[in-house]
């Protein structure tokens, strides 16, 4: 049946009361009122699903998002603070056709910029010709005088950026700022993409979306290529687990098989770059960073930077290292630069800007300072070294017509003394796109951010991208930091869509094992490790405490006094319930395990977080006795939960390997200790029950013994029982297990000194009887093992 | 004058390093006109894993060097035999404060030697309104560069008392400018946010000094000490000029040029970036000793 476009229309629209904003381009609805042919099919679909439905499919997103561990931090007024991810539920689609226009015109300008970056630590025939003004740059603190004249290994500055762009009015497309520092979003891209396609699988199943793997595959590959050796190391270079895009920095080192690292995991030998890993030094080809460039190295470039590597930039001068993009490349982002693109444009590249920015005039010329003067009601004023869009710069742009006349007077007189400072913007209305609020869909403000890669065929624009949805009608309200929303985008084709994956094409199969694992994520395994056990043994003994004090309602009982004597050397105060250096322990563990998120699957995460906001609550609320042993119990059974949720999914290789000597160690330490204080000949009336409740053997000991405990028998069993996994030996055997196992264990054919310790001191504990224990033993063996923790330091940890 | 220079920096460290990259600024700069490098050499103890010399963006000589090896001091050493020319009295013929603007935006380039580079904030040289209002209440819009900056070289001589107790390496100029106490690097840092702030572009020199002993005493070997001043741009014709607010004064045929930058950062003699926990004790000798020409 032939329908018209207006029928179209009428039919579709009214199914969820849709109406677009007057005088502003919508991407479902046409300039005709008409809904857009791409967006037909999803809008039917969507008529067809009740409420109650959605809701169910928004959940399931929202669900995915939640245990994939998505999230982004949120810098607050007292804390900073991780967000659960705030997802549209509803993509954005755009017709394939278009989105060629799009690309054209983005691939055009990833061109342009390379020049300009080029040029600017090159030749600077742009100042030199009076294409750039030279104060632009001097006065840039993107202008890294270090590397000016250093030429990229490669010959390419720019590999990876993005544009923010958006819809004027007319329908056109217009870039509002460009991505050349470290861009962030597509990993978040990605799983918006994955949340989407969740929540409407079988509708994305029927529309010919454009898949993203392909895009990522083709840029893998490509910086793997452009390694000078096959040895060589790709790497996510992290400013660390405080950034805002921590998560997504974890999360494309994983997606795409390269080391997640930071800067204090590098080091600068020889004017190469190399990681510190566990085996040793190993090089490093490609250093995709995410962190800003005046931060990679604390000693060409900002002094005071604590994330950086000295003697980065000398590799870069060496070219034995490719960097992601070039340090230095961020100068172009500067919002000033906008105004000057056009005519470099034509002079550099002979060509048009196929697609515009938005028109910018720089207030340090005086005819354009007069122009933005005259024309103030529709300018955007703002700081002129900007490198964000101006509806993401908190607050530091004035939009001219919401000035009222007096304030007018203040502005001209700003442009005027400021002017060099300053740029004027032409005020853009960006379109509206569909978001479900209250139960239906209502028109927000949107703009996209769409990414380059420079690949071997050269610039690949993603078929996608990240849509950045305003909270309400104001344009400003789209940074997510003021509660802007993220939507995915389809890309949408006529025609099926190669259903590309990143798993590798050739059919023999082949296991690939981890990479050297580098020593700080070992540093941080191991700890987590010692964290964990330490809290484990501090709980078992204020429960067994709290257990006695609820019996005996007197601290000063002999037992209870003498083991409080105990905890207090270790700094743990039997007068709080949940004492406050328990709570720093398990925090302690929580940090070294938010450094190495990327090697835990989110569910031990999340485990790990329910036991440590358990503790704080307990921690006011508990009281002392029957309450506190409960208590501990609860904290014991989670900190069970997450050890086992590790011990059932980590993979069995070197990371497991430190964080399980970690643990073997802490408990030995911890067993050992014990023993010295309470199975002495002089110990107090119940301290050998206590230390078999302690160490979880109380049935075991009434099994093969009896009933009554003897100094003897819980001395075999607790610390000499090679099949006890509380006892001292237990842990040396594992530790001595683990260590045959690590990299250089054996050094040219001798036993490393770490593995030569371990094994002494586990034959100089099995060959020990129950009768031969004494204090004084149990102290040298708990020097020896602080000693091994040291050795491993040494060997593996620097 | 002809000159030798010798210059020792000494690090103890109370526990040993375990390596470390540094780099190195000491070495004085030959400039047509204003000084020439006749012979210099740098040395340094513990011999390093490895050596780069090279200039930096504003021409500076420097060497980068890497310990890999546990070291518990590090001894640099710099000695050099420069030749500084008499200046001669030029008369002022540099544009007004107000007419800088038009020469500055008329340089197209970005070379070592822009007005462009010294405009603007540098690392450790924000934009501070205190300085700006006293700078502006020293200079009228009628004044040359040169009459300017000459008042307020005077005035901070005058206003500011040289303590070398009050301020450390890391004194931002607002607080010296508080406290109008320092050293010459705090002089130095006032004087350049004050003629920024008034549209004049304003560098960092830091050098030596030849001090002269008082009357009747013998030049003490070794109580010498790097100096810091500033240069600042008069146009195109004029070119960069220098003051020595810690002296008041030009710089004259006792200052040697070791390093141009922004600020203290871009010149700081030594930058380095240790391996190790402890504190360190740091020492400094420098003879500026005249070397008698026999003709």
């Amino acid at each position: 049946m032939k329908t018209t476009k207006a029928e179209a229309g009428r039919i579709e629209v009214p199914a969820h009361g849709y109406a677009p904003l007057p005088g502003v381009a919508d991407e479902m609805i046409d300039a005709d009122g008409a809904v857009r042919p791409v967006w037909r099919h999803f809008l039917a679909a969507l008529g067809r699903m009740d409420q109650t439905e959605l809701a169910g499919r928004f959940a399931r997103a929202d669900r995915y998002l939640r245990d994939a561990g998505v999230f982004y931090r949120s810098y607050g007024k007292e804390a900073d603070v991780d967000r659960a991810w705030p997802l549209s539920h509803i993509p954005v689609l755009i017709d394939e056709a278009e989105w060629t226009g799009v690309s054209r015109g983005l691939v055009q300008r990833a061109e342009l910029l390379e020049a300009v970056v080029a040029d600017i630590y090159g030749r600077n025939e742009l100042v030199a010709n009076g294409l750039l003004p030279p104060a632009l740059v001097g006065e840039n603190a993107e202008f890294l005088r270090p590397l000016v004249g250093v030429k990229p290994a490669g010959g390419h500055f720019l590999h990876f950026v993005s544009f923010e762009i958006g819809r004027g009015p007319d329908g056109n497309w217009w870039v509002l700022s460009d991505r050349t520092q470290a861009p962030s979003g597509a990993g978040f891209a990605l799983e918006n993409r994955v949340a989407t396609a969740r929540a409407f699988s079988d509708v994305y199943a029927e529309t010919h979306a454009h898949r993203l793997a392909g895009f990522f595959g083709a840029f893998r590959d490509t910086l793997q290529a452009s390694r000078q050796s096959p040895e060589e190391r790709i790497a996510v270079l992290t400013p660390g687990l405080a950034n805002e895009t921590y998560f997504e920095h974890a999360y494309i080192a994983r997606y795409l098989g390269f080391m997640l690292l930071e800067g204090e995991d590098l080091t600068v030998v020889g004017g190469k770059v190399m990681v510190r890993t566990v085996a040793g030094l190993k090089p490093i080809g490609v250093l995709w960073r995410r962190l800003d460039a005046s931060f990679a190295d604390p000693l060409e470039l900002d002094q005071n930077s604590h994330i950086g590597t000295p003697g980065l930039v000398e590799a870069l001068r060496a070219g034995s290292v490719s960097i992601v993009n070039a340090l230095g490349a961020g100068i172009v982002e500067t919002r000033a630069m906008l105004a000057f693109l056009p005519n470099i444009c034509r002079q550099v590249l002979g060509e048009e800007q196929i697609m515009p920015s938005v028109a910018t005039w720089w207030c340090g010329q005086e005819t354009e300072r007069a122009h933005v003067a005259a024309h103030i009601g529709r300018m955007v004023i703002g700081p002129a070294y900007s490198t964000r869009p101006f509806f993401d710069d908190e607050g530091r742009s004035v939009l001219g017509s919401t000035l009222r006349e007096t304030a007018r007077d203040s502005i001209m007189e700003w442009l005027a003394s400021d002017g060099a400072h300053l740029v004027g913007q032409e005020a853009v209305t960006l379109s509206t796109t569909p978001a479900w609020v209250g139960g239906r869909l209502v028109p927000r403000p949107m703009s996209l951010r769409v990414f380059a890669a420079r690949t071997r065929d050269g610039w690949q624009i993603m078929p996608g991208g990240f849509a950045r949805i305003g909270a309400g009608d104001d344009v400003a309200a789209i940074a997510m930091q003021r509660g802007g929303s993220a939507a995915d985008v389809w890309i949408v084709s006529p025609r099926p869509v190669e259903r590309s994956t990143l798993l590798p094409a050739d059919r023999n199969f082949t296991r690939t094992m981890p990479g050297s694992l580098p020593s700080r994520a070992a540093d941080n395994l191991f700890w987590l490790g010692r964290y964990i056990e330490r809290a484990e043994g501090a709980l078992r003994i204020l429960r067994a405490w709290h257990g006695r004090y609820a019996e005996y309602a007197d601290p000063g009982q002999p037992l209870l006094k003498d083991v409080t004597r105990y905890l207090d050397a270790l700094d743990i105060d039997t007068a709080e319930p949940v004492p406050t250096s328990l709570i720093r322990n398990i925090d302690s563990a929580v940090f070294s395990a938010s450094a190495i998120r990327d090697r835990f699957s989110p569910d031990g995460w999340l485990a790990l977080n329910d036991l440590s906001k358990t503790a704080r609550r307990f921690h006011t609320s508990i009281e002392p006795g029957d309450d506190a042993t409960r208590a501990m119990t609860v904290l014991l059974r989670k900190l069970a939960g997450f050890a086992g949720l590790v011990h059932e999914n980590m993979y069995r290789f070197t990371g497991w390997r430190f964080l399980s000597i970690g643990r073997y160690l802490e408990r030995g330490l911890h067993m050992t200790r014990l023993l010295g204080h309470l199975s002495g000949e002089d110990a107090p009336d119940g301290a050998l029950d206590m230390l078999l409740e302690i160490g979880d053997s109380v049935m075991t000991h009434r099994r093969r013994y009896a009933v009554a405990t003897a100094r003897l028998t819980v001395t075999d069993l607790l610390a000499l029982d090679p099949l006890n996994p509380r006892s001292v030996l237990y842990q040396l055997n594992e530790i001595k297990n683990e260590v045959e196992q690590l990299p250089n264990a054996f050094v040219n054919g001798q036993m490393s000194p770490f593995y030569r310790e371990a094994m002494r001191l586990h034959a100089g504990l099995a060959v020990m009887t129950p009768e031969g224990m004494s204090d004084r033993i149990y102290g040298r063996f708990e020097t020896e093992l602080e000693r091994l923790s040291d050795i491993l330091g040494q060997t593996y940890l620097g | 004058m002809l000159y030798d220079v010798n210059l020792t920096i000494g690090y103890r460290y109370d526990t040993p390093v375990s390596g470390g990259r540094h780099m190195v600024r000491v070495l004085p700069l030959s400039i047509p006109g204003r000084q020439r490098l006749v012979a210099g050499a740098l040395s340094v103890d513990p011999a390093p894993g490895e050596r780069a010399d090279r200039t930096d963006f504003f021409d500076n000589p420097m060497s980068s060097i890497l310990f890999r090896s546990p070291h518990d001091r590090l001894d640099i050493r710099m000695q050099a035999r420069v030749h500084v020319e008499t200046p001669e009295p030029a008369a002022d013929f540099s544009p007004p404060v107000s007419g800088l603007a038009e020469d500055i935006a008329g340089y197209w380039s970005l070379d070592a030697g822009a007005p462009h580079h010294y405009t603007g904030a540098s690392p450790r040289l924000p934009a501070c309104p205190e300085i700006s209002d006293y700078a502006r209440a020293i200079v009228t819009p009628d004044m040359t560069i040169r009459a300017a900056a000459t008042a307020i070289c005077a005035r901070i001589h005058a206003d500011f008392t040289y303590d070398t107790k009050a301020t450390s390496v890391d004194t931002t100029p607002r607080e010296a400018f508080r406290l109008k106490r320092g050293v010459c690097q705090d002089f130095s840092h006032v004087m350049i946010v004050a003629l920024r702030s008034l549209g004049i572009p304003a560098g960092y020199v830091s050098g030596f000094l030849r001090t002269i002993p008082p009357p009747g005493k013998e030049r003490l070997e070794g109580a010498d000490a790097m100096h810091a001043w500033v240069r600042f741009w008069c146009g195109r014709v004029n070119g960069w000029m220098e003051l020595d607010p810690t002296n008041d004064m030009p710089s004259g045929s006792d200052h040697i040029v070791v390093a141009h930058g922004r600020d203290y950062a871009d010149v700081a003699p030594v930058i380095g970036v240790l391996k190790g926990y402890g504190q360190h004790k740091t020492t400094q000798a420098v003879d500026v000793i005249p070397v008698r020409q026999t003709a």
